[in-house]
């Protein structure tokens, strides 16, 4: 089964700690989705994808990968 | 808890106290009847008919405008919700035709009152049922993902 997953959390803690809420502010949505998607209950759109990597200037695939 | 989470909860919280209210005003007044009798029932069936509609528009819109309080995980449940909300109507529909048919057969001609009744409970049902949608699409994708 194919699975998306992310470094999130990582990333905000390699990011002097950024919290929930300042990724959520920069990336353009609430603190409940970055909530579910280091939880993996959620995944993101492209536009959203592309939105969290940019806060953490890397590529999308630092952030996300898929994994069959 | 996300911003839209508390205004379902809200919006099904009023939403029952409504209902309950309305079937208090009705069976303290007697039956259906007091509808043709009493013009104050029928002002506060009125005031729903204006009242729930207008709430809702404008909940819907100050909630819908604030961008930061809306992301695209919220609009995919809205979206889910908008379901269980034509499911709720559309079952709403069924329920009082086959009732008022099976009651009112033998007559062959249903209360005027009923009509006014089956809009109300249609215009309650419709906000409670996309509440209910919005909350379990929460629970159910923090339960699954």
């Amino acid at each position: 089964m194919a699975k998306i997953k992310n470094r999130i959390r990582r990333l905000r803690f390699d990011n002097n700690e950024m919290t929930q809420e300042e990724l959520a502010k920069r990336a353009g949505c609430t603190r409940q989705t970055i909530i579910a998607l280091e939880q993996g209950k959620y995944v993101p759109s492209i536009e959203l994808a592309f939105k969290i990597a940019r806060v953490f200037g890397v590529s999308l695939e630092e952030v996300f990968q898929y994994e069959e | 808890m996300a911003p839209l989470q508390k205004r379902a909860l809200y919006s099904l919280v009023i939403g029952l106290v409504l209902t309950i209210s309305l079937i208090a005003v009705l069976v303290i007044q007697g039956d259906i009847t007091a509808f043709d009798r009493d013009p104050n029932v029928r002002y506060v069936m009125y005031a729903v008919l204006i009242g729930v509609p207008l709430v809702y528009g404008i909940l819907c819109d100050l909630t819908l405008r604030k961008p930061r309080q809306i992301d695209e995980r919220d609009r995919l449940i809205i979206e889910k919700s908008s379901r269980a909300q034509w499911l709720a109507v559309i079952f709403l529909l069924v329920a009082w035709t086959i009732a008022l048919t099976e009651i009112y057969h033998d007559e062959q001609q249903v209360p005027v009152a009923f009509l006014t009744l089956i809009f109300v409970s249609a215009l309650i049902i419709s906000p409670l049922a996309q509440s209910l949608g919005i909350l379990t699409g929460y629970w159910r994708m923090n339960r699954n993902g």
